[in-house]
């Protein structure tokens, strides 16, 4: 092996490096602020307690993480060049997106995988219409997270589709897209119905009391969403092939 | 071998805010549990098993020895045991197996967690770092929406609605208006809900509303564990160990259509799958049941030589994040067969004046879950149950199941990545 350093190919870090640097300096242990409160405590039953006087402080710690991808990086810059991978296994054929490059077939011991290009296409093996979420996507919000089985392959991949959130079903057929702005993760990535499918009549969600109330708390969430971070109705569904 | 029994227990109330820290909390929990049982001497504890689940939670990576320090039990040997949700079970197992294998004959295993440190949506986040980071988490998933999708499956499958799930929250909610340990009534006092004020709560992930899910909860609980030999000094009523068994699962649950150790190993399920569904290369447990708990099922029944746990248990607490979990438990813990869960809450069989009630103390979702505590406090309110100390503990008899010989309780971990069963007796 000649080239036996470690050397920068491509990078896309430096900014973000800059950016954070006063980040580390912020999320520091430092104590930022504080509060005292009256609060019940003490042992036993909830009419047991009594109350006491509690000290609380803030203390932020923010960190920027360098993580490999691994031996399936090639998966992840796929995303950035719009083109979908997933491995196969040459002894027993499993297919697996999202790819493994060991296969998990304990009569393979541990074969490993190979790589293949895989069709923008799959199918929605099951969802959730998401209404609250954690802090990294809240302005996500609302959104249906879906498994979705890539054709060809034998597993599932989770991804958000692009759909009202009342129209998703469970074997609905979905094509895969990507957005402008890809930074190789899953989220590079996601599926939007093929056209002209009717949603079966046994489709779990297909109950117009469950639509009923699931618009009721649509409704909830696009208000938190334009109160908490003045995001419109209009603008959320704008925001897709940013 | 010696048998393996629960002598004693102490709690400190699970609640969305504790002021008092971890450490505080647990010293109050371990002050009741001494109070409980007046014979202990806390020099004679030989070994601290101990249970949280997340360093990220409180800032603070091994937070095991602060409380070992703060218990003056530190010259003593001990470790902290993590996975995930299944990390109160899986230290009472270890405990169980150090007492069985000989090494140890009294054992204090302390559990605890403080989740309000962040806001909700951050506390969503890191326990979202549970999950597949690379894979799961960064799609917006977190667990609220695995779960939802696993259920959602299921749903599709099997046929339950979303009125069963709202049976399931009614029932653990009003159970848990009897508890007066119990984070619903704090927040929500004594009175029952309907199927109508559950049909009023907000769709979180659909199919789950926030009665479905798991609370986020501060609270510690303590448990004493001995060996047969000096199981009644402390306990004239100890919970002995029938049976126990762990299980696991894939890491990510979109990879169980080709969930290849399962392959064959559940027949009779893999028929069960509907045929009007494609069926994924192994149809158990799919997306929709949970294999690691079946495997630990399948495991603490033979040891405890259960055939028909419908008819043999008495009773069950299940650790149950979310309504959907303890429906298709009923499936995966034998109670019925692959695809019947909804028939068991339909019919009212795990309702508490049923055949084999489900959390009577209110479960995940109305008890408390201070996740580390939590499988803690399931087995304390059994220990209670199974010596008939509900009415003395609760000042209220309604939850007491009369004359409960063996319970049931289980452990959970990630979306089923672990599992465990624990069968006691009295």
């Amino acid at each position: 092996m000649k080239d036996e350093k470690i050397k920068v190919i491509k990078d896309e870090s430096t900014p973000i490096y800059k950016e954070w640097e006063t980040w580390a300096r912020k999320g520091n242990f430092r104590v930022e602020g504080y509060q005292f409160v009256r609060a019940p405590c003490g042992p036993g039953k909830i009419e047991d307690a009594k109350m006491g006087e509690f000290m609380l402080v803030n203390r932020p710690h923010g960190a920027l993480y360098t993580h490999s991808y691994g031996l399936v990086s090639k998966f992840f810059q796929g995303l950035i060049d719009k083109k979908l991978y997933g491995t196969r296994c040459p002894k027993c054929g499993t297919s697996y997106c999202p790819p493994r490059m060991h296969c998990w077939n304990p009569v393979c011991r541990v074969a490993e995988t190979e790589w293949v290009e895989l069709p923008l296409k799959g199918m929605v093996h099951t969802f959730s219409v998401m209404l609250f979420s954690a802090d990294a996507f809240l302005e996500m919000l609302p959104f249906v997270l879906a498994y979705v089985q890539v054709e060809g392959s034998d597993t599932t991949v989770p991804m958000q589709v692009v759909t009202a959130p009342t129209n998703v079903f469970v074997g609905q057929k979905v094509e895969i897209k990507f957005r402008d702005r890809r930074m190789g993760e899953l989220m590079d990535m996601y599926a939007v119905p093929v056209e002209g499918q009717k949603i079966p009549k046994d489709s779990c969600l297909n109950n117009p009391e469950y639509l009923k109330d699931l618009e009721r708390d649509l409704q909830g969430t696009y208000a938190y969403l334009e109160k908490r971070f003045g995001l419109k109705k209009e603008d959320i569904e704008k925001r897709w092939k940013k | 071998m010696s048998r393996v029994a629960i002598v004693g227990g102490g709690i400190f109330r699970g609640d969305r805010f504790r002021y008092e820290n971890a450490e505080e909390g647990v010293a109050i929990a371990f002050r009741d549990l001494l109070e409980d049982t007046p014979e202990l001497d806390p020099q004679d504890i030989e070994f601290v098993m101990m249970s949280y689940f997340s360093d990220h939670l409180n800032q603070q990576l091994c937070m095991g020895w602060i409380i070992q320090d703060y218990l003056g039990l530190h010259r003593k040997p001990g470790y902290r045991v993590e996975s995930g949700g299944s990390t109160p079970l899986d230290a009472i197992i270890n405990a169980y197996y150090l007492i069985k294998s000989g090494y140890y004959d009294l054992i204090l295993v302390p559990g605890w967690e403080w989740m309000s440190e962040v806001d909700t949506a951050t506390t969503n986040e890191f326990i979202a770092s549970a999950s597949d980071t690379d894979w799961d988490f960064t799609v917006g998933g977190y667990y609220n929406g695995y779960y939802a999708c696993l259920e959602t499956r299921h749903m599709q499958l099997y046929g339950e609605t979303v009125e069963d799930l709202g049976r399931i929250a009614v029932k653990n909610h009003n159970n848990a208006t009897h508890n007066p340990y119990s984070q619903w009534r704090s927040e929500h006092g004594t009175e029952y809900i309907t199927l109508d004020d559950y049909y009023t709560d907000r769709i979180v992930a659909w199919p789950y509303r926030r009665m479905n899910c798991a609370v986020i909860s501060e609270g510690a609980c303590c448990l004493l564990m001995a060996s047969e030999e000096i199981a009644r000094k402390y306990s004239d009523t100890p919970m002995w160990f029938e049976g126990v068994g762990l299980g696991t699962d894939s890491m990510r649950p979109g990879d169980r259509l080709a969930d290849w150790p399962y392959r064959g190993v559940y027949p009779e399920d893999e028929k069960r799958y509907p045929e009007n569904v494609k069926k994924p290369k192994t149809p158990y447990p799919d997306m929709a049941n949970f294999g690691s708990l079946r495997e630990g099922a399948v495991t603490a029944y033979k040891e405890a030589g259960i055939k028909t746990p419908v008819r043999e248990i008495d009773l069950a607490e299940i650790f149950a994040p979310y309504d959907g979990v303890e429906l298709v438990l009923y499936e995966d813990l034998m109670f019925c067969k692959r695809g019947e869960g909804k028939i068991m809450i339909r019919e009212g069989i795990v309702e508490r004046s049923g055949e084999l009630p489900c959390q009577t103390s209110g479960g995940l979702t109305a008890f408390a879950h201070p996740v580390g505590a939590t499988s803690l406090m399931q087995s304390l309110v059994l220990y209670w149950q199974l010596s008939g100390r509900i009415p003395e503990k609760f000042g209220d008899k309604t939850l007491q199941v009369p004359d409960a010989e063996k319970a049931l309780t289980t452990g959970h971990g990630g979306t089923g990545c672990q599992g465990g069963v624990i069968v006691y007796s009295r």
